[in-house]
């Protein structure tokens, strides 16, 4: 996955543009936080389906759990209207 | 947390967690002491051992039903956390539930010595360790404790039994035998083990584990004066204890009293020392032993909360629940007063 992210960074640096151009550089920051809130997601989601395999009540919260580190990108997206 | 690959400990150890909520606690124990062996069983029906309870009622009743159920229900929920691990996960749960490989491995081997019929050796034996059914059953049909070690020869206790073989046909008694599973079995628990931060915790309890069974030993040895070597039912891996050591100090009784209240465990262990000491009762020892393994397993499974430890702290918890719902059926039929049957029974 990091190769992933710096292949990222070389197309945004190769299309002529820099990380000084902001637009690229919000793009980057939306970029990471998607990957920072699946990383969180994943260790969260294999946890609440053991949870749920015991107890199905749990789906619920083991559902708003799962998807919490969303926030983050939705934080990020706040970025993009920055710039 | 796993840093790559799959997040299995976090699916494992959700479930054990979900699991570990649903013991038993000090209300139902207190219910549980009040009821005679048959509403023990229809109190278990209605909770997690449900299953067990309603296949096993029809062939079994009263304190046996109970028995089988809870060997049944051990068995099956120690059997699906090594379905569910993967990888490192799997080798540090399944080194532990290794102990009842040793367990049937030394059941089967006392039941051919004893010539027990097949059946009867089957409901003793708890299928929660690494053996599978096909093994098991080739196990069950062996007549002989030579075609016992065949059927061995590819597990961790083939040549260990193979050496002990020799000796056990010149005196004809087991235990070089049994020695030799036991031996098996704490040699490759302790060898070979990771260097992270939990696993290190991990060792440390294993650790402690065999300086009790050590002490525990050593207690006996010296109380009972017999004339065994000590040394020869010395298990390695311990910090508390030498092969030396415990060969000297297992001769003088107050000497290992002594040894032990100066050690690490004195804390955990003070209390019940002193109660050998006055009451001369070992059984204040090996349940204070046991609530000190049980407490250490709760501390542990709260440090690094997605790791090998809280698995290890529910298989602790698990054991021991199954061994007091045992000990207050057993208790009951042998129509113990309630205060007694209390004080057998190790909760935290």
């Amino acid at each position: 996955m990091l190769e992933a992210t710096n292949e990222l960074g070389n197309a945004v640096l190769s299309t002529g543009g820099t990380l000084t151009d902001p637009n690229a550089a919000a793009a980057l920051a939306v970029g990471l936080a998607a990957l920072g809130a699946g990383y969180a997601e994943r260790g969260i989601g294999s946890a609440a389906v053991g949870a749920m395999a015991e107890d199905e009540d749990l789906f619920v919260n083991g559902l708003i759990l799962t998807v919490l580190p969303e926030t983050i990108v939705i934080l990020a997206l706040v970025v993009v209207f920055i710039v | 947390m796993s840093a790559v690959g799959s997040s299995n400990p976090e699916y494992v150890v959700a479930r054990v967690r979900a699991r570990r909520g649903s013991l038993y606690g000090d209300e139902e124990y207190r219910k549980l002491t009040r009821m005679s062996p048959a509403e023990i069983a229809r109190f278990m029906e209605e909770s997690s051992y449900g299953t067990e309870i309603n296949a096993l009622g029809s062939r079994h009743g009263g304190v046996d039903l109970i028995e089988y159920a809870l060997n049944r229900n051990l068995a099956k929920q120690f059997e699906g956390i090594l379905d569910w691990s993967e990888g490192t996960l799997y080798d540090l749960i399944a080194r532990y539930l290794r102990k009842f490989d040793a367990w049937n491995v030394k059941t089967i081997i006392r039941g051919v010595y004893t010539d027990t019929d097949q059946s009867a050796v089957e409901v003793d034996l708890i299928r929660a360790g690494e053996f599978d059914d096909r093994r098991i059953r080739r196990l069950l049909e062996a007549d002989s404790i030579d075609a016992v070690i065949e059927v061995l020869e590819d597990t961790i206790y083939g040549d260990p039994l193979r050496e002990a073989y020799a000796e056990y046909e010149e005196t004809s008694v087991l235990v070089p035998l049994e020695n030799a599973v036991d031996r098996a079995f704490y040699e490759r628990l302790l060898s070979g083990l990771g260097r992270d931060e939990p696993t290190r915790q991990y060792e440390a309890f294993l650790k402690a584990e065999v300086d009790f069974r050590n002490a525990i030993n050593a207690l006996r040895l010296a109380r009972s004066g017999a004339d065994i070597d000590p040394a020869a039912y010395f298990i390695e891996g311990g910090d508390l204890f030498t092969r030396g050591s415990l060969a000297r100090l297992a001769r003088n009784m107050d000497e290992l009293v002594e040894y032990i209240a100066d050690s690490q465990y004195a804390d955990e262990l003070g209390p019940a020392l002193r109660e050998l000491e006055e009451a001369d009762s070992l059984i204040a020892f090996e349940h204070a032993t046991d609530a000190a393994l049980l407490a250490y397993g709760d501390r542990l499974g709260t440090i690094h909360p997605v790791s090998v430890t809280p698995v290890i702290s529910y298989i602790l918890a698990k054991e021991r629940e199954v061994e007091n719902i045992r000990a207050i059926a057993r208790g009951k039929e042998a129509g113990l007063p309630v205060d007694q049957i209390e004080s057998e029974l190790v909760i935290t």
